[in-house]
């Protein structure tokens, strides 16, 4: 009896193995598998174009580089693109490892949702992807070469998150907090543009020349090499910069903040420790010095308050700042003594980001994508006030921004 | 008289096995209805479990037998047997949602490449071995998953707490009571855990002190409820009803997940796991039921009609589970109230003024 009941449990183990090991059960041979890092996602017509930058593993024990492979295929919707991409190149696309999803400039004329609904919603895609805009095609971003990675998405990814003691020049975006933005009150949110810098080409387009830009940056280092822009793509070397955001209403691309304008947001909504900005032009005994500002701490504050007759938004922030260089010839202690940040210094820096923070109000009122979070504030912290305002509060909201810049007394 | 349960595992029962079928469809379902007040619907139902769990406390002070005996000293035999048997109809239906969801998540998350029902069924084979065995398997269940459980959220909610908003589950209540009570019983299937309760009464043996034991495992295992789905909420806002499992979504947006990789799926295999048990005790429950209605004389009879009767629901329908879980979601939380709530309280209610009567007698 015991011996019958022992080969019944050892029938009962072994089908469950034949569940699981048997390629005969619908698993799928790991070969035929594609690890895909990162999607390009063009339009042609009406049928969408998705690009796949596959990692090719390899069995080597000598230092190689990563090598990989580019892949599109068409279909009228992402689903059907990714699985032409199977069809064609008869690897199962597997998007599990996809951590980026570039989107062409062209696209963000109509609804970019309705491409980011599919990885937002689909299982087969980890929605903490990053998303990014390419000023140019996005299978072109895809496939340019850079010296930071032989995988360009990677390097991508290198620039897009930073790690604590770099700046937060940068707003990096996934697809949930994309599409949480899209899906809220205000259906306003925000995502980085790409562009691509030949390396060599110092970064001069696209910035405001205002004393509180951005110090350091991937395009700002030097290594030689062409500056001609239709050559970009055919450039073995290429840098890519990010500091630009796009602002979208609706799904749909209504505006930009630029550089300075996005290091002024990053500083109300994200920890800045680590940041840099330059303050140039300080008259120091009739000479020009220009200072280089470390932020040690960031003290954004945002209310918004709203009465039966009055919508007052108050933004207030205090950056506690270190000198991290200058110029002027007055010091020689070491920049590790603490010295004190001079008041004009200080001045200067508050001036610029209080006009780009009020900046930031404008372009809120001008594109109407709350990308401020006004309406969120005022549906959370103003619940009372929300049906009052919800539709007008725009237009009837008045603004006060305080900027404090403290440093060593 | 035999014990079968000790009051340590019941409390640790509580603790690692009750939160766990929530955490999968349910957040996003209370979200759908209710918003940033999803965490008040279900704190409206952990209030009614608790008010039951209480009274049921109350009966495992007073009984002396267990709850088969008590039905059949107040019905009669065929009375504890309709009785009994339309909680196998209950448990049945209990066990419909969070076992399709299970399955769902395991062959969507896990199988991303191939997902059929095939790959779960062997979970069947699982349950059907626990249920041959007594009470004292689940009480030994209890002992060994509460560390599991208890792990599993400490991997978790640290790695969910770093990427939340959470102002986000402000303004308090401002979606209304219609909302937030249609949220409560649109996921009333999740509930009436006590109802588990009722027939472990007479179980173990109850001392003083015992039922403040049980009620703060109680606590502690709502406390875990909430405080997930209040992160869950805080995590995904806006789109926070679009996630149907909330359990993978929830903890990889950290920095450190990005670094170092999803080894959140520790925890989350750890909560697949105890899940289970979890999944389970519907069928556990209904077969027991079963050998008191037909007293088979083979112990895996029952087990086999229990475990057999959903395997076969979810292969048959398979086609159709969307609007069964509909259906139940929108039409059965009558029935979930009065089996997992109103009928323990009034049984242990009647039990007590039987003791009462009993004793005037005396």
């Amino acid at each position: 009896m015991k011996a019958r009941k022992a080969k019944l449990i050892m029938l009962a183990v072994l089908a469950v193995f034949m569940f699981f090991f048997s390629s005969d059960f619908g698993l799928i041979d790991v070969e035929k598998t594609s690890i895909i890092t990162a999607v390009a996602i063009d339009k042609e017509q009406s049928r969408y174009v998705v690009t796949a930058q596959i990692a090719v593993p390899e069995a080597t024990d000598t230092n190689s580089e990563n090598l990989k492979a580019h892949i599109s295929g068409r279909g009228s919707t992402i689903g059907g693109a990714i699985k032409d991409l199977g069809d064609l190149s008869g690897w199962f696309p597997k998007l599990a490892f996809c951590n980026l999803i570039i989107l062409s400039n062209d696209m963000a004329s109509e609804n970019v949702v309705d491409v980011l609904d599919y990885f937002a919603k689909s299982l087969r895609v980890q929605d903490s992807a990053l998303v990014i805009l390419s000023e140019k095609k996005a299978s072109e971003l895809l496939e340019l070469a850079t010296p930071l990675d032989n995988i360009s998405s990677f390097a991508l990814q290198k620039i897009l998150f930073k790690n604590t003691g770099f700046d937060r020049d940068v707003y990096p975006t996934d697809i949930k907090t994309f599409c949480a933005g899209h899906y809220s009150d205000s259906h306003s949110a925000l995502m980085p543009i790409v562009k691509v810098l030949p390396a060599g080409e110092s970064n001069k387009g696209g910035s405001k020349s205002s004393g509180g830009e951005s110090g350091s940056g991937a395009g700002s280092q030097s290594q030689g090499g062409s500056s001609d822009s239709s050559k970009e793509s055919k450039s073995t070397d290429n840098l890519f910069n990010a500091k630009t955001t796009a602002l979208f209403k609706d799904g749909v691309k209504v505006g930009e903040l630029d550089e300075p304008l996005t290091l002024s947001f990053n500083s109300l909504f994200q920890s800045m420790r680590g940041t840099t900005f330059s303050v140039d032009g300080i008259k120091y005994n009739g000479k020009d010095t220009n200072y280089l500002l470390t932020i040690i701490k960031s003290r954004p504050k945002i209310t918004l308050k709203a009465t039966e007759n009055k919508l007052i938004l108050d933004i207030d922030l205090k950056l506690y700042c270190k000198t991290a260089d200058h110029n002027s010839d007055y010091s020689n202690a070491a920049l590790s003594l603490n010295e004190p940040i001079p008041d004009q210094v200080k001045e200067k820096a508050e001036q610029t980001f209080k006009a780009n923070i009020e900046e930031l109000i404008l372009t809120e009122k001008q594109t109407a994508c709350d990308f401020l979070k006004i309406k969120e504030k005022l549906y959370r912290y103003n619940h009372k006030q929300y049906s009052r305002y919800k539709d007008n509060f725009l237009s009837v909201m008045d603004s006060f921004v305080n900027v404090t810049i403290l440093g060593q007394e | 008289m035999q014990y079968e349960l000790k009051t340590r595992q019941v409390c640790l029962f509580l603790i690692a096995l009750m939160p766990l079928t929530k955490l999968f469809l349910m957040p996003s379902v209370l979200a759908e209805h209710a918003n940033e007040d999803m965490w008040i619907s279900a704190l409206i139902n952990c209030a009614l479990d608790f008010v039951t769990l209480i009274c049921i406390i109350r009966l495992c002070r007073l009984a002396n037998t267990n709850v088969f005996g008590i039905i059949e000293s107040a019905f009669g035999k065929v009375g504890a047997k309709i009785f009994f048997g339309l909680y196998a109809v209950y448990f049945l239906l209990k066990a419909v949602i969070p076992l399709n969801e299970q399955k769902d998540f395991v062959v969507y998350t896990l199988y991303t490449l191939m997902p059929i029902l095939m790959y779960f069924l062997p979970f069947f084979a699982l349950s059907f071995y626990f249920c041959t065995k007594n009470l004292r398997a689940v009480g030994r269940a209890a002992d060994v998953l509460w560390f599991i459980t208890l792990t599993a959220f400490a991997i978790i909610i640290p790695l969910s707490i770093a990427n939340i908003d959470p102002a986000a589950i402000l303004p308090i209540g401002a979606n209304g009571v219609v909302k937030i009570t249609s949220g409560s019983y649109s996921v009333l299937t999740w509930f009436g855990d006590a109802a588990y309760f009722l027939f472990f009464a007479g179980e173990f043996k109850y001392s003083k002190g015992d039922g403040k034991k049980i009620i703060l495992s109680y606590l502690l295992s709502a406390a875990i409820l909430i405080l997930f789905l209040l992160i869950f909420y805080a995590a995904f806002t806006s789109i926070a009803s679009r996630q149907r499992f909330a359990l993978t979504e929830i903890s990889k947006y950290t920095t450190v997940i990005n670094s170092i990789g999803r080894f959140d799926y520790l925890g989350i295999f750890m909560i697949l796991f105890s899940n289970l048990f979890s999944l389970t005790m519907p069928m556990f429950i209904t077969s027991k039921i079963l050998n008191y209605i037909f007293g088979f004389s083979k112990k895996w009879i029952s087990p086999l009609i229990a475990v057999g009767t959903q395997a076969l629901l979810m292969v048959a329908f398979y086609r159709f589970i969307f609007g069964i879980e509909n259906f139940i979601m929108q039409y059965c939380g009558l029935i979930f109230i009065i089996f997992g709530n109103v009928i323990p309280i009034a049984v242990s209610l009647l039990y007590k003024k039987e003791k009462v009567y009993e004793s005037a007698q005396s």
